[in-house]
């Protein structure tokens, strides 16, 4: 280590404010010199940059928020063995503080807030779900802390004009609509669509762009009705919809509802040609919970392992699926939430080298400005901070294996079409 | 017409599962005084054990109903026995905090055993039902309500026509007079408890076969016994049967009711509950005083 840099360091007390001016200082005077900073010269190592994250390690969202943390921790890793994020060609270690905000939205704002003041967290990694986040942002936006969510798809939290909130993931209004693209092109083409939709924000959304969107592809909704989120029970909804004989039946809501759904559309003989679902079968819980009755279920995800996207850095998609199943001795692949959450750290390491600064106001600049491709599909963000270049793609259920049906140039499967009766499978 | 037929079936068998949840809630509320927080997770026990025997030796759910109650059973003895009771006399306050310690305990340790993973028991009569004309009673529904009336039978059997029925119904009734005659009040307590649990530990077996379960997937049944309890009328089996059948009525109807959106279901239920609070704040059958 220079000598400068190292009297630099053992100053300890240095506030991190000013602590990026001071490296920047250093490497300026060294190149003035003239006696480093050249290539062929390893980076030196700086003091650890800290990213603070709660997410729902207990109560109703801990298997998503479990997710998350997979997604945040496979980067973790793989970051710090490389020595850690390069800032001036200096290589900073990289720590994530998580705290556990037990599923409660209302909660998440607070332990964001005690990882900033508390915690010295200098840059936020977003909660899992909308609700969450929605909170969250509040707080980055107030103490001037960037944050990057890969779990907030809901629109309502970037239509507020905030300036610090980025997020990875496709908005909430292109969810389902690729799977009104696809039924498009299928014979016979599929008339009417029935949607069920949970009265949460996000939900609501999707449901509503559906309802848009459905009638330029020349289907019409039939039946459009809300059920309180996670109801136990919404077979009283289906035997509604079931009357108005709908080609489609879509579900805009979570996990649980598109299981209960599935199952009641079974017991009730509700036979549509396409059952998506926008949140639960890309997971290997829908799979495993509902055995070969899984089969046909369409939903629209975010990601898929077997999409082709080429990464200009970190893994690409098949090494990313085998690091994955390395580190958490997994045999299924990773689902989507663990892609867009480790989408989420990716943007952020490239914006901080994009910066070349931990200064929080640069960082921001430079994830506006930010143009990547990854694993996850191009991350880009429009002015109010959300990725509307990634297309959504369709994912179907085919012998309890996840096919990539839609659109075709990622697609390594075709959809089963129509979707045979109840009482013939 | 067949449309509402099939609501209103819909909705009698939503009401079976309240039932068959709200039976031992009550009978701990009535008897031990104890608004049991932890209900839910004892629920989700149940289902957990039925989804272990289906998915690890292929056990058909409603042949392990049967394991559920007795392991519950050993579970509310020993968590009575050996926790509640030493609370048992002390204010309404300190019972709500113990039953919600408890509560998160058991969701944590269903947690580590089972993670957060979604869970379904899944036949492979699943799908199959009685067709009536459009109208449709799918067998797992009818099922459950068929265990749910049984379950409620074996109650009124324990409560109206066994010497232990008698010892809990005067418990219930004034317990310093029962210590007087002669009963074990600990003993008699653990018991009562653990019928309870019992009847939660069926609850949940059935439960798990037609909704995803989780540790934390209980907790909205602690609140729906609540407003059983609440509907039906404190302390007799009647009034439970009578409370279930009315609420999952409410629920389901609530969804189709016109002019209003159906993400007020539970809103709906809940403005009938308060209702009847204010009508007959003893509930529907009233309570036995």
């Amino acid at each position: 280590m220079p000598p400068v840099v190292e009297r630099l360091y053992s100053k300890e007390v240095v506030r991190r404010e000013r602590f990026a001016l001071i490296v920047g200082a250093a490497a300026l005077l060294l190149t003035a010199c003239g006696t480093s900073n050249n290539a062929g010269t390893s980076p030196s190592t700086g003091a650890p940059i800290v990213f603070g994250a709660a997410v729902s390690l207990t109560g109703a969202q801990s298997k998503e928020g479990g997710l998350t943390k997979q997604g945040y921790d496979m980067w973790l890793d793989w970051i710090n063995q490389r020595g850690g994020i390069v800032v001036n060609n200096v290589k900073h270690p990289v720590q994530i503080k998580y705290e556990d905000d037990q599923s409660e939205a209302n909660l998440s704002a607070t332990l964001v807030q005690k990882l900033i003041t508390d915690e010295k967290a200098q840059f936020i990694l977003g909660p899992y779900g909308s609700a969450a986040t929605a909170t969250d942002a509040i707080v980055a936006e107030k103490d001037g802390i960037p944050m990057v969510e890969g779990n907030g798809a809901a629109q309502a939290i970037f239509n507020k004009g905030y300036k610090y909130t980025f997020g990875v993931l496709s908005p909430a209004n292109k969810y389902l609509t690729g799977v009104l693209d696809m039924a498009a092109t299928l014979s016979p083409k599929p008339a009417t669509l029935a949607m069920l939709t949970a009265n949460d924000n996000f939900s609501v959304e999707v449901a509503k762009a559906v309802e848009e969107y459905a009638p330029t592809k020349g289907i019409q909704v039939v039946f459009s009705k809300q059920y309180p989120a996670a109801a136990p029970d919404v077979s009283g909804l289906l035997s509604q919809a079931k009357a108005m004989n709908p080609d489609i039946v879509m579900n805009s809501g979570h996990l649980a509802e598109a299981i209960a759904i599935n199952k009641a559309a079974k017991q009730l003989g509700v036979n549509a040609k396409i059952f998506a679902y926008s949140v639960g079968p890309s997971t290997p819980d829908f799979i495993s919970a509902l055995g070969p009755d899984a089969n046909y279920v369409y939903d629209g995800s975010q990601w898929t392992p077997q999409v082709k996207y080429q990464p200009s850095f970190y893994l690409s998609v098949s090494d990313y699926v085998k690091a994955y199943q390395q580190k958490f001795g997994a045999s299924a692949p990773p689902d989507y939430h663990v892609a867009e959450s480790t989408a989420a750290c990716l943007a952020f390491e490239k914006a901080i080298e994009n910066a070349g600064s931990l200064d929080p106001g640069k960082v921001r600049d430079a994830l506006a400005g930010l143009n990547v491709m990854t694993f996850f599909g191009q991350i880009k963000f429009d002015n109010r901070g959300i990725n509307i270049y990634k297309p959504m793609v369709v994912e179907q259920i085919q012998n309890g294996v996840h096919y990539t049906v839609y659109p075709a140039a990622v697609a390594n499967g075709k959809p089963l079409y129509p979707t045979p009766a109840w009482s013939t499978r | 017409m067949s449309q509402f037929t099939q609501q209103v079936i819909l909705g009698l068998l939503l009401g079976g599962i309240y039932v068959a949840v709200a039976l031992g809630f009550s009978l701990v509320w009535g008897v031990l005084n104890i608004v049991n927080l932890a209900h839910g997770a004892l629920i989700m026990v149940g289902s957990y054990i039925t989804w272990t025997l289906f998915a690890r030796l292929h056990v058909d759910p409603f042949l392990s109903l049967p394991l559920d109650a007795i392991a519950l059973f050993v579970i509310g003895y020993a968590l009575q026995r050996g926790i509640i009771n030493r609370v048992i006399r002390a204010p309404l306050l300190f019972t709500f905090l113990l039953t919600f310690g408890l509560n998160l305990v058991i969701v944590s340790l269903l947690l580590l055993l089972f993670t957060a993973d979604f869970r379904s028991v899944t036949t492979t009569y699943s799908g199959a039902g009685l067709h009536l004309g459009s109208v449709v009673i799918p067998y797992i529904r009818l099922g459950g309500l068929l265990v749910a009336l049984v379950l409620a039978g074996i109650l009124w059997l324990i409560l109206n026509r066994t010497r232990i029925g008698a010892g809990i119904l005067a418990v219930g009734a004034d317990r310093d007079a029962a210590q007087l005659v002669g009963i074990d009040l600990r003993h008699l307590y653990a018991l009562t408890f653990a019928i309870g649990a019992a009847f939660a530990g069926v609850a949940g077996g059935i439960i798990s076969t037609f909704q995803s379960i989780t540790p934390t997937a209980g907790d909205p049944y602690t609140l729906q016994s609540f407003a059983v309890v609440i509907l039906g009328g404190l302390g007799r089996v009647s009034a439970t049967i009578v409370g279930g059948l009315a609420f999952g009525l409410i629920e389901v109807l609530g969804q189709s009711a016109p002019g209003l959106g159906s993400g007020y279901a539970n809103a709906i239920a809940f403005v009938v509950l308060v209702l009847v609070l204010i009508v007959r704040p003893r509930g529907l059958l009233g309570r036995l005083a």
